[in-house]
């Protein structure tokens, strides 16, 4: 069968036109709408030949068609332009702060998943309990709340009011030297290197966001586990394995949550750009030095050579995160074989 | 509004039951001017989203051929967008204001009311109700508008009641952030902005008040649709 063969062919093609997509409306969307770049550069008096210069140094002074070309013709060779502001390249600056960002999205999502499906079973195992009321209550609260808002009043409980953890003032107390770079991640180098001390240090500086970001993120998991593990609790196959004695938490964990897993890895998936974008809220409250807080300065400075940097990265690794999710699918479920 | 009613930074207290902010402004004042501004966005976002969704996702669902092959290719395209992240950048691109705030934030849900409508009427479009009516001579248009969009809204109402908790919390982001309706006005975003600093002095109540009525009225919306959802199944689920 050619089809069949040609599918996966088929599905890189799609990715790959969702890409080119995505790139096409961040590029107009950022350089036709806008107010004129030049002006950030040039003061107010600049004189008509000065802005010329600047234009043409920005590679702005082309046709649109031909300043989308160029675009593209980077991008291909992974030149994503310059920093408007500070001149930078703009791939460079996105991987010296992506490994903050990782930090602290990997924390989050995993301590999300983590008490998510805690929560979840707890809940489908006590049903209509009063336990199960509270955690109900507690992942309304979960979805409701503004991130940003959780944010500011963690810092103000734990630091201002408690003293227990420390102020936002990034990955490292002031001061403070990092670990020697291995992965980037601070609190594994410290461990890699036998540093506990500036491991915890590290630690106790993504506490505070890390909570932040998985406040969200846990509820949506609590809800999908809890509805996926009734419907097993209650399926013949649940009470075969009783009846044939197996244990209370083999059955629980063994046989009803399993097949729930699967919904699960699609919402951490998701979770993923959510995390990202939280990331642009909450980096900016800790002053963590991520990936997030620089986008965000860059858009509030019409930096956009950094904002389509950003926003391609962000929806390749979307992109490339489904893809994979759709091969461990057919891979782990035999009935999506076929 | 007055400004400067009372002392800066002053504690709640019986005389401004939710303190006051750096100008001295009543905060339980501003809280409730603000939510007029927030739940009538909210609203507006929701129904327009809603509409928009509907209308579109149910037209591709029953005429299917080219129209639902491009729709489907669109959504993809709105999908890979990380959907805050998008509105900052439309909003920082247009500038801020009312109607830009109401526009990209109904465009972040569109896709998923586009594809629930969509989904709902391709599965209901070979019905008995859609066949009969098609039988006594409704024309296609009606048999979709008057019979089968009618049919298809509860899925519809559930989402859009989670989505306007998810909406509120998007309209606070964005005026948290500068980006709203207008920097310094009185909506709850631009409030817990501007108490943002106040937090590490020990101020709490400043960006605390507002941003716990985002918290109420999101998880507001999501009681209703948890009472939506329990309405057709009894018990068992949250």
């Amino acid at each position: 069968m050619v089809a069949a063969r040609l599918r996966p062919l088929l599905r890189i093609v799609g990715a790959m036109s969702v890409i080119v997509g995505i790139v096409s409306v961040t590029f107009l969307v950022s350089r036709v709408f806008t107010a004129d770049p030049v002006n950030l550069f040039v003061g107010n008096s600049a004189t008509k030949e000065m802005r010329d210069q600047a234009r043409k140094e920005l590679g702005l002074a082309d046709s649109l068609p031909v300043q989308y070309l160029h675009f593209l013709r980077g991008l291909l060779t992974g030149d994503l332009g310059k920093s408007y502001l500070t001149g930078r390249p703009v791939t460079a600056d996105l991987i010296t702060r992506m490994p903050a960002t990782l930090e602290l999205g990997l924390y989050a999502i995993t301590l999300g998943v983590l008490m998510g499906v805690i929560v979840g079973v707890l809940a489908a195992v006590f049903r209509g309990s009063a336990l199960d009321g509270v955690l109900r209550l507690l992942t309304t609260a979960g979805l409701s709340l503004p991130q940003f808002w959780v944010g500011l009043m963690l810092l103000w409980l734990f630091f201002v009011t408690l003293h227990v953890a420390p102020g936002p003032s990034g990955r490292m107390p002031a001061g403070m030297e990092a670990p020697p770079t291995i992965t980037g991640l601070y609190v594994v180098d410290a461990v890699l290197q036998g540093d506990w001390a500036t491991a915890m240090i590290a630690a106790k500086q993504l506490l505070l966001p890390v909570l932040t970001l998985s406040v969200g993120s846990f509820a949506p998991i609590a809800r999908q586990v809890r509805s996926a593990m009734v419907e097993s609790l209650d399926s013949d196959y649940v009470r075969t394995a009783r009846a044939m004695g197996v244990s209370q938490t083999r059955v629980w964990f063994a046989y009803a949550l399993k097949p729930g897993l699967l919904s699960v890895l699609t919402i951490a998936a998701g979770l993923v750009g959510w995390t990202l974008a939280g990331s642009v809220l909450v980096e900016g409250i800790f002053a963590w030095p991520g990936i997030g807080q620089l986008a965000l300065t860059a858009i509030r400075s019409s930096d956009y050579p950094i904002v389509q940097g950003f926003v391609l990265y962000v929806a390749v690794l979307y992109v490339v995160i489904w893809a994979l999710l759709e091969a461990v699918y057919t891979r782990v479920d035999p009935r999506l074989r076929s | 509004m007055a400004t400067n009613v009372g002392p800066i930074y002053d504690p709640p207290s019986l005389a401004h039951p939710f303190g006051t902010d750096r100008l001295g402004d009543d905060i339980l004042s501003r809280t409730m001017s603000a939510a007029t501004l927030d739940v009538s966005i909210t609203v507006a976002v929701v129904l327009l989203s809603v509409t928009v969704g509907t209308v579109w996702g149910s037209v591709a669902g029953f005429f299917g051929s080219w129209f639902d092959y491009l729709t489907m290719r669109i959504l993809e395209l709105l999908n890979a967008f990380p959907s805050l992240l998008l509105a900052m950048l439309v909003i920082a691109v247009a500038g801020p204001g009312l109607l830009n705030v109401v526009f990209v934030v109904a465009l972040l849900p569109l896709p998923d009311y586009v594809r629930l409508a969509r989904a709902e009427v391709r599965s209901k479009k070979n019905w008995q109700f859609a066949e009969a009516a098609k039988l006594v001579g409704r024309r296609p248009v009606g048999v979709l508008f008057a019979h089968l969009v009618p049919n298809s809204l509860r899925p519809l109402l559930t989402y859009a009641s989670v989505n306007a908790s998810q909406v509120a919390a998007t309209v606070g982001a964005l005026g948290f952030l500068g980006l709203g309706i207008q920097p310094g006005s009185a909506e709850w975003g631009s409030m817990i902005s501007r108490g943002q600093d106040a937090i590490l002095s020990g101020q709490w109540w400043v960006a605390g008040f507002p941003g716990l009525m985002i918290f109420l009225l999101a998880a507001a919306f999501h009681l209703i649709s948890d009472a939506i959802a329990d309405s057709r199944d009894q018990g068992g689920s949250w």
